[in-house]
């Protein structure tokens, strides 16, 4: 199946979704939109109106989500939806643009774009109402941008990406390391390195290597490229651009509910972290700053060693690095793991894992271990069981299946970074690789 | 495929990318510019207040409390959390200051309420409170009184650690369930008991006393309340319970009058007919104190074990494929 009938095929089972969740919430109790969607088009209707989008208490996004919106009060209510799930189908296309521009044979390419397509969590997440899909795509558009030695794009996306979810701040590092002077000038197109086949490497050595102690003030020095300064005023510029024009119109109720809300957030109640029960047995008393660290540190260090060893090769550092951010958040819900099953399919070419039964036993624990939490869950929501110790136990259970599965896939995963070294002439002007972008 | 092939397609599409790019660009400043536009003329309001009065337009100060929309939103601009005695305070003194008294008198003549039968529905933190109130009439003498329209006014006080959602009673009162909602006070939908304070939510039911007046049982209203619950305090036993009081019933008919015509408000007493099947009770699940000791060990013990793991598995992974690489080049 080539990759336009898989798009074509992927759009019309959206649309037909998109229809059968209409019928369902005008006929049956339980409604299949999600209750954000709903969340977020009152906000919209409040903008139209000429009011802030705050007014519409759990509203915590930015301002730009609700404007994307303001159809759903002119055209129709499932514009949104329409909206979402064709940002679903942009990151099935930005996913086959990446593999192809990395060489990926077709074959392979085209079952990581179904992995993303027919995941039943991804097509029903964007025809529910759920606006991650239009984060995913942002990001696979700043790799794609960087790619083609779009250091301006990707800068603007980023900073974009940045203030409408906060969380792909933690890809800022990678981005800035892979940025290496080494492999990429800017100005120039960057030799991206391709596939060779599973369990071969490439042959370039990651530019992460220790340099040795007369060169450490040449290494902090070269760290200051013109890609790496433009990238970072560029997107922190856009960032407080957009941060301070929705200030200007919105004030601290903007400031507190799209960004310090998320920065702070504690949720006693209950969700697959592990921190869940914790934090309802100490509510009652405010978190002391040791506490608060204490929570932060396996965060910070994991995130902190999967950019040390894995920068070079960004899509998979991204991935990694995501998983790891979910599986720590104080808060976790399902709509998250969207953020790295859209990365899932760039780093599956370049697996060893088999499907039997490494890779079986890898999905039926995830989703086992899942399923187990939400039965725990059930019970106590709806039957109003007390299996609070029960299901912290899940959650903890649902930790130890993360961590599984994210040390298999470094382990079977073949290591590739991005982007080749570049040769130079001695003149420093000739360079072999690559031609001029914008 | 030929390899100039490959290319020519690379850069067709890559040229479509960049167009891509410059659309959705285009599009975005267009929004934000349009959204600019529509937010310099928005109207500036507390949130807990404007979500708090759901279908509520009326801006006025000085109307009486009877007179606005919804009765006791006067209240919540007079105090900020809700409390029995204050409330009590407020109906005696600031909702019948008195213009209505003969309409009054003739109307409590005429109307005797039972309240018959209230309960909780579902299990778990979602629950339905069914109520069911039969007023019986004297149909001889509500035909003499001058009134044009009547409706039913029940005013729920939740107690702590019960709310009510207002946009799932927006969507009641869309599908025609309620003739009008709101809810006041604590509307935050996510904070635990703890930390959150009571609310209230009065409802309105039409009420046609004329059509009713003609049936031999009486008039009833039954109302289906949706309700959620908050996460509770710490219990030993590992459940909370929750008794949900008595609703204030008023009935506010707006008469004809010469020049204009007047709203009245009555509020109805239950006979003394006690409840069919006692108070309502909600029997809550709640983290044991007993817990907190080891729940913590426990989650930071996990935690640093999971760390360990990964962090351990990279290095090792990462080193291993760095000296492959060297070896190879």
């Amino acid at each position: 199946m080539d990759v336009r009938s898989l798009l074509l095929f992927s759009a019309l089972l959206r649309v037909l979704l998109i229809i059968y969740g209409e019928w369902q919430d005008a006929h049956m109790e339980v409604r299949y939109t999600d209750v954000d969607y709903l969340v977020f088009s009152d906000a919209a209707s409040l903008v139209a109106s000429g009011k802030s989008p705050y007014q519409r208490s759990t509203y915590r996004y930015s301002p730009l989500l609700a404007f994307l919106l303001v159809p759903n009060s002119i055209i129709h209510p499932s514009w949104g939806k329409f909206l979402f799930s064709a940002s679903d189908l942009l990151v099935g296309l930005f996913i086959h643009t990446i593999l192809e521009l990395r060489k990926v044979p077709e074959n392979l390419c085209a079952c990581a774009l179904m992995v993303w397509l027919f995941n039943p969590f991804t097509f029903s997440i964007g025809t529910r109402g759920n606006c991650e899909p239009i984060v995913c795509a942002m990001i696979l558009w700043i790799i794609i941008c960087l790619m083609n030695g779009k250091v301006l794009q990707a800068a603007f996306w980023y900073g974009l990406v940045v203030h409408f979810r906060i969380y792909p701040i933690i890809y800022s590092i990678p981005i800035i390391l892979v940025l290496d002077p080494h492999c990429f000038r800017y100005g120039l197109k960057p030799a991206l390195s391709s596939w060779v086949g599973q369990g071969n490497s490439t042959q370039s050595i990651p530019s992460t290597a220790v340099p040795d102690s007369c060169g450490i003030w040449i290494a902090l020095t070269s760290m200051f490229t013109r890609a790496r300064i433009l990238f970072g005023l560029i997107s922190g510029a856009v960032f407080f651009a957009f941060t301070g024009l929705f200030f200007y119109l919105y004030r601290w109720e903007f400031l507190h509910e799209a960004l310090l809300y998320h920065l702070t957030r504690t949720d006693p109640r209950h969700n697959f972290s592990i921190y869940f029960y914790h934090i309802y047995l100490h509510y009652e008393h405010e978190f002391s700053v040791v506490e608060r660290l204490i929570s932060f540190l396996p965060q910070f260090l994991v995130q902190l060693v999967l950019i040390i060893c894995f920068a070079q090769d960004l899509p998979f550092c991204f991935f990694a690095q995501t998983v790891a951010f979910v599986a720590f958040n104080k808060v976790i819900t399902a709509q998250y793991f969207v953020w790295f099953f859209c990365l899932l399919p760039l780093i599956l070419p370049w697996s060893n894992m088999k499907l039997k039964w490494t890779g079986l036993s890898c999905i039926l624990l995830w989703m086992g271990t899942q399923t187990h939490w939400l039965t725990w869950g059930y019970l106590l929501e709806f039957k109003g069981k007390n299996v609070f110790l029960e299901l912290w136990i899940a959650s903890i259970l649902f930790l130890a299946a993360n961590t599984f599965v994210l040390i298999k896939i470094i382990r079977y995963h073949t290591y590739s970074p991005l982007f080749q070294r570049l040769e130079f002439s001695s003149s420093d002007n000739d360079l072999r690789e690559g031609k001029k972008s914008i | 495929m030929p390899p100039s092939t490959v290319s020519y397609h690379m850069e067709s599409w890559q040229h479509v990318q960049v167009h891509i790019c410059r659309i959705l660009g285009i599009q975005l400043i267009f929004l934000v510019g349009f959204g600019f536009c529509m937010s310099s003329s928005f109207v500036s309001c507390e949130v807990g207040r404007c979500t708090s009065n759901v279908g509520s337009t009326n801006q006025s100060l000085n109307i009486p409390p009877y007179f606005e929309k919804y009765i006791t939103k006067s209240y919540f601009d007079k105090y900020d959390s809700l409390l029995d005695s204050d409330f009590l305070d407020f109906i005696s003194h600031e909702l019948f200051p008195g213009s209505c008294e003969l309409l009054l008198d003739n109307l409590n003549l005429v109307l005797r309420l039972s309240v018959q039968q209230r309960s909780l529905i579902g299990d778990g933190s979602h629950r339905h409170l069914s109520s069911s109130f039969r007023f019986n009439i004297q149909s001889e003498l509500i035909a003499e009184l001058p009134i044009h329209f009547c409706e039913a006014i029940i005013i729920e006080k939740l107690p702590y650690g019960i709310f009510a959602d207002p946009f799932e009673l927006q969507h009641l009162l869309q599908r025609g369930v309620f003739m009008d909602a709101a809810v006041f006070g604590d509307t935050n939908l996510e904070l635990p008991s703890v930390h959150s304070n009571r609310s209230l939510v009065e409802v309105h039911m039409d009420v046609d006393l004329n059509t009713f007046s003609r049936h031999k049982d009486g008039l009833e209203i039954n109302i289906d309340l949706p309700l959620h619950i908050r996460y509770p305090p710490l219990e030993e036993s590992g459940y909370s319970s929750i008794e949900l009081g008595a609703p204030d019933l008023f009935m506010r008919c707006s008469i004809e009058a010469k020049s204009h015509n007047q709203s009245c408000l009555l509020m109805l007493k239950d006979n003394g007919v006690a409840l069919g099947n006692g108070p309502v009770v909600w029997r809550v699940p709640s983290g044991i104190k007993a817990h907190a000791r080891a729940v913590s060990i426990v989650t930071f013990i996990s935690a640093i074990l999971s760390t360990l793991s990964i962090v351990l598995t990279s290095v090792y992974y990462s080193s291993t494929k760095l000296c492959k690489n060297l070896k190879q080049s």
